[in-house]
Order: structure tokens, then sequence, then C-alpha cells
């Protein structure tokens, strides 16, 4: 088990964000990259799934940016994996017969088989992940500073992250195995690689993410440092007021002032921002304390994190410290 | 639609509901209440969970992923308004072992069993044959259906990457065994006979060849044994993914779509609605759940602009004093206080914008549409279930 103390975000070379559907983790992927891409980095954001996730928050209007990727803002380029699309570029980088390799790739019945075979979607992206790093402009000068994976879903996650460890036991000898170490050994570098789980401070998701921790810990060595935590209510009531929900409720329900909604009305509301804000707090002790990880939070935007001005205050949120100590 | 309509229309005798709905808006949650709602209109109701939360897991008496119904006591019915008659049973799914019970079931021999369940490619099928996560959840449901021991079954899908992965997984399941490449695999001189097949089975050959190279993997060998195995099951079972489909798509059958109040989870609901018309099936209700409601306020309306003039602050400002004492900062408690009361109703207005769009489409086919507040706690116990089947079935006496 490696736990580097949360250092810089930006230092790593690789953020692979995960967490379960709804919790915001492609928002937090997005706005991880807009920030460090401000901060004067060179990012690439890449997506692993079948839909493009990323490009409609920072360019809604846009065609895909697909395997080839597009820059998206300054210094900020999206990619897709399309896991056929890498099979083929690895499958002619290494034998060259760029024909047979593509007429093979197209046939309906070599897919079929190929959707039925275990593990080498999750391989291939890995490399070609791992292929990116490696990408220099220059002698010594390598072409992205940051990349940060939008990996799949929680329960997916540390299958994904797992296939080249796997690999790398199950085959003695040859390229594949040379290759798959050298992807192993890049996420398993904690000066290189961070996974970044996000949570929200619900119940359910407390105890997946809680679940995730301890399973990559038990099956992965890539390094974790910090839990997002996102959607966290604010604080309702200002400084020296925290319990004004209390008094409110002894009103009469019914009392009137002028155009204002029935203190009982009043009361509710407050009560209720209270009530989801202690919530919320409690199960982010919960998530430090079942984890043993600091963690980040995230605040709840009402509107979303829909472009890229609020994406970029998010991700600056992420690249600061983390608040709640572990 | 109704409510006492809607409940009618689903939850009658010998049916089947569907929750269908993204990840994470409290679909299990409110699979469990309208099993709770049958059981106390006196059927003896089953709700099939994928992975509930701890908590709603111990408040129904599921401790285990153990593919065993678990009946909920009769004090705790008792005591949710349950009538004689009515029950409440609860199982969740293992996924793994349904599917493995497939096997062994249509398997022609142990022979033929063993080697399916001990096959590399088949101890990663769950993953690899897309769909058969959802297709074996399907298939406990068929089997619990067949038992007979309920007469209403809930089904809380399991979250898919796409839409309804669930109703198309037999089918794919089946076009897969059935397609030319893995015919071939199976029976290679039958398929070297047929014309046009030579110059794609020398290609493929090549290429599976130099993949094998390339990953010093037995990955034909794996495949083609696989294959062979499945095949001699492949009757049994395409018979079966065409009852479980004929069952979920047939007259017994009801779709209750669960969406919040997110963006995402609204426009997946919109997808999820569309993809079901072309099944042609009609969703019989939608609930919305998790939106926020204004306190005095009926369900899916706009909360009332807040006015505050300087003297109804100060008005307020009193009434907290005089509760509170003259030391209190009634002043700023009380502005505080409508702030409150502004930033609540921007999450009202919010939603309420939100689902517009779904809510008209849906009550303009004539469904039922539902939308259930957002509480300020989790909902974990059995009387948290009751709040929420008062939101969408009304107060019982």
């Amino acid at each position: 088990m490696v736990n580097p103390v949360a250092t810089a975000l930006t230092e790593r070379r690789l953020i692979v964000v995960t967490g379960k559907g709804g919790t915001g983790k492609t928002t937090v992927a997005a706005g991880l990259a807009v920030a460090a891409a401000r901060s004067g980095h060179r990012v690439l954001a890449v997506e692993v799934g079948t839909k493009e996730a990323i490009p409609p928050l920072l360019d809604p209007a846009g065609p895909p940016v697909g395997y080839a990727g597009r820059t998206l803002a300054p210094g900020l380029t999206v990619m897709r994996i399309d896991p056929y699309a890498a099979l083929a570029e690895y499958l002619v980088l290494q034998l060259g017969a760029r024909f047979v390799v593509e007429r093979v790739l197209a046939n309906r019945g070599f897919r079929q088989m190929m959707n039925a075979s275990p593990g080498w979607r999750d391989l291939i992206t890995l490399g070609k992940i791992w292929h990116l790093e490696r990408m220099e402009e220059a002698p010594g000068r390598p072409k992205f500073d940051l990349i940060v994976v939008d990996a799949p879903a929680t329960g997916h996650s540390v299958a994904f992250l797992d296939v080249p460890r796997v690999v790398v036991s199950a085959v003695r000898a040859g390229p594949l195995r040379r290759h798959s170490q050298a992807v192993e050994d890049l996420i398993e570098d904690p000066e290189r690689t961070l996974l970044l789980p996000v949570a929200l401070a619900e119940e359910l998701p407390t105890r997946e993410t809680a679940e995730l921790v301890a399973t990559v810990r038990e099956k992965l060595v890539i390094p974790m440092d910090r839990v997002v935590v996102n959607g966290v209510a604010s604080a309702p009531f200002p400084p020296g007021l925290e319990t004004l929900d209390d008094p409110l409720r002894r009103l009469p329900r019914d009392a009137r002032f002028g155009a204002l909604p029935p203190a009982g009305v009043i009361a509710d509301c407050a009560g209720f921002l209270s009530a989801r804000h202690t919530l919320n707090r409690g199960y982010e002790r919960q998530i430090a304390e079942l984890t043993g990880l600091p963690v980040v939070r995230l605040p709840f935007l009402l509107a979303g994190a829909t472009d890229t001005e609020a994406l970029a205050q998010l991700g600056e949120a992420l690249l600061s410290p983390p608040e709640v100590a572990a | 639609m109704n409510s006492e309509q809607f409940a009618r229309d689903l939850l009658g005798p010998d049916q089947l509901v569907v929750c269908v709905g993204c990840g994470g808006v409290g679909k299990t949650t409110l699979a469990v209440t309208l099993a709770l709602e049958a059981a106390r209109r006196g059927r003896r109701a089953l709700v099939l969970s994928i992975d509930p939360a701890r908590r709603l897991a111990d408040a129904i008496g599921i401790d285990a992923l153990d593919n065993v119904p678990r009946d909920l006591p009769r004090d705790a019915l008792t005591e949710l308004g349950v009538p004689e008659g009515g029950s409440l049973s609860a199982v969740m799914l293992d996924m793994k072992r349904t599917f493995d019970g497939l096997v062994e079931r249509f398997a022609e021999s142990p022979e033929a069993r063993d080697r399916i369940l001990e096959n590399s490619i088949y101890q990663n099928v769950s993953e690899a044959l897309s769909g058969s996560v959802e297709y074996s959840a399907m298939e406990k449901v068929y089997e619990l259906w067949e038992t007979g021991h309920h007469d209403l079954i809930v089904v809380d899908t399991p979250p898919a990457q796409h839409a309804l992965d669930f109703l198309d997984a037999p089918q794919r399941l089946l076009e897969f065994l059935e397609s030319r490449v893995v015919q071939m695999l199976i029976h290679p001189a039958f398929a070297a006979s047929r014309f046009g097949f030579r110059i794609f089975q020398q290609s493929t050959r090549r290429v599976l060849q130099l993949l094998e190279r390339v990953s010093g993997l037995s990955f034909l060998e794996d495949v083609s044994e696989f294959l062979l195995a499945f095949e001699g099951m492949s009757e049994g079972f395409r018979q079966r993914a065409s009852d479980v489909r004929k069952l979920l798509l047939g007259p017994q059958s009801r779709f209750v779509l669960v969406t919040g109040p997110g963006r995402a989870s609204l426009h997946q609901a919109l997808e999820f609605r569309e993809r079901l018309q072309e099944y042609g099936i009609d969703l019989a209700g939608v609930l919305a759940n998790r939106t926020h409601r204004w306190p005095d306020g009926p369900a899916d309306a706009p909360p009332p602009d807040l006015v505050c003039a300087d003297e109804d602050i100060e008005a307020l400002a009193a009434a907290l004093e005089e509760t509170c004492g003259s030391e209190f900062p009634s002043l700023d408690a009380a502005r505080a206080a409508v702030a409150t009361a502004t930033d609540y109703a921007a999450l009202v207005r919010r939603d309420v914008q939100a689902t517009g769009e779904l809510r008209q489409a849906v009550r303009e086919t004539g469904s039922f549409w539902a939308s259930i507040p957002e509480l300020s706690e989790d909902v974990h116990d059995l009387a948290g279930l009751g709040r929420i089947g008062a939101a969408i079935f009304g107060e019982k006496a």
C-alpha cells in the first residue's frame, strides 16, 4: 500500500479519476484538466467510455473529438480512446501489415468475437495511455505535462487497472509481457500516477467509496492520496448564527411578516438546508475515517458546472491542498 | 392518471414491475416502496435488488447476496399496515451465481458443465459478453416468477452503460453464439467449404495467430473451447432467453421510470423513454425522485417570488428577539433566515424547470407522474419508505 503525502496534483503525470455514476466524476476530471491547463500545464484529458462526456462541457456545439483528439482550450487537448482504434494502431506498430490489420478489424465477425473476449479493451486502453505519457515533443520534453483520465465507473475501475498485472503474471515472455510490465510500472509509480476517487457525501456513495479504496489497497498498487467529496452543501447560516434553525422553529408556524412567507415555511427552508449541511459534513468525515485519506471538498453548485468558467473554479478548488484530515 | 389508477394498474395481481433509470437516483428505494405499497394492497410482493444501500437492506431484512428471498416478519408488516395475506419479501441478486446456475441447468453433461465453468473465457464472461450481467438479472426474475410464490415482483434493474441492456442482452448473447465467426471456430471444416468464407477465415486466422504471437496467450484455443462447450447448451439457452424476453415484453409487465432532478439523469430518462417506445413499451409512470418542493406548495409548482421589504425583515427580527431575548443579533438572523428561504426557493425553481420537459411529455401520453420530495435525511428505515409511499400514493387513513 502506497499512500504518499498529498502533494500538488499537477506534479503528477497521470491522474485517473474514478467514482460511481452520478458522483460528478466527469465534471471533476474536466475541472481538473481545465484548471491545470490554465495554470500553464499542457494537459490531455482522456475519455475511455463509449460516449464523449467532457467535450460537450467545453465545446457544446462542436463535433466529437474522437481518437485523434482536439484542442478545446489553450493547453488542453481532449481525446476518446476507442479500443479498436488503439488495437489497430498497436498491431500496425507491432506487425506492420496495415492492410490486413484494417481489413480484419473492420470485419463484423471478428468484432463479435473480440467483443466477447475479456480484458483486451482495458489493456489496450491503458497501453495507449502509457504511450501518450511517453510521447515527446522534443527529446527530453514530454508532449503532455499531465494526463487526466475519466476512468470507468467504480465497479469496473479496479478490473480496468488490474489488467496489466494479470497479464504480467500470466504471460512469461514476449512483447505483450514487456509492454504490460511498462504499463504496470507507470500506474504503480507514486511519483507519476495518482488514482483520484470521487464521492458524494451520502450513504451509498460513502460505502462504495470506502469499498473502492479498500479493494484498490488490497488488489492494486496504484497510489491514492486524497478523496474528492463532491456537491457538499455549504453552511446555511453565517458564523455566530449556526443554530438559527432552532429559534426559527419556535416561532408560531403561521406567523406572517408582511410579504415574507409564513414563519413555518421559512423555518422549513432553513431546517432543510441545515440538515443537509449536517448530513453532508457527517458523511464527509466518515469518508475520511473509512478511507484514512484526506478529503478535498467541492461545494454544491445549483446549476452544476456546465461551462468552462465553472469547471475552472471547481478545478482550482481541486488543485488546493485537501481540507479535511483523515 | 391519478395515483389510485396508477396503483391499480401497476400493482395488480400476477404482475411484474420493472424499475428503470440511471444509477444514483434512488431506484432501489422506490422499488422497495412500490413493493411495500403492493403488500399493503394484499399482494404477496417480492422486490429484487442488485445492490441496495446497507441500511435499507437491513430495514427490509436482507443481509446477504445469496439469491434467496427473505420475508419481512409479520409484526413489521402489521405495523406497516400490510393486511393478512399480504407479504413483502426481498432478494439481493448474486449475478455470477445466477449465470453459473444457468450453465449448470443447460449443460449437456457434467463434463461439459465443468469445461465451461473452468474456462478462462467463461470466467470473464460476465464482464466480457456485454449485457450478460443484465441478462442474469432478468434470468433470476424469470426463475422467481416461475415459482409462483409471489403474485407481484418488483425489479430494480442493474445500472447499465446502455439504457436497456437487459432487454437486448438475451438477443445479443444468442446472436453472438450464432454468428459466423463463432460457427467457424466451432466447425472450421464446415465453414471452409462455404464460398466466401475462405478469405475471411484466412485473414481472421492470420490476425488471431498474430495476436497469439504478440500476446503469448492461447487465445484461439480458449475461445474455441468455450464456444464448443457452450454450443451444446445453446438450444436450452435459446428457449430460455426467448421466454425471459417474452415475460419482460408481455402484458403482465409494467415499466416505471425513475429519475432525479439533475441534468444528467433527466437526459437519460428522456432517452430511456424513447428506447422503450421503440420496443412498443409505454411507461406506466415516471417517478421524479428527490425533487425540492416549496414547503407549503403543491408538487411541481414554482416557489413564490420572495420580496423582502426592510420593515418585513424588522418584523421577523422582532419576533426572533421575542423568542431568543434581546442579546440575540436578531436583524442579522432575520436576514440570514430570509437568505436560506431564497436559497431553498432557487432549488425548488431549478427542479421544477429541469423536470418540466419530461413531466409534460409524460402527462401528454396520459401516464402517471409523481415528484417525490427530497428529504433532508437518508431513507433507511421503513418509516422513511412510508413517507415516500405517501408522496406517490397519497396519505393512508
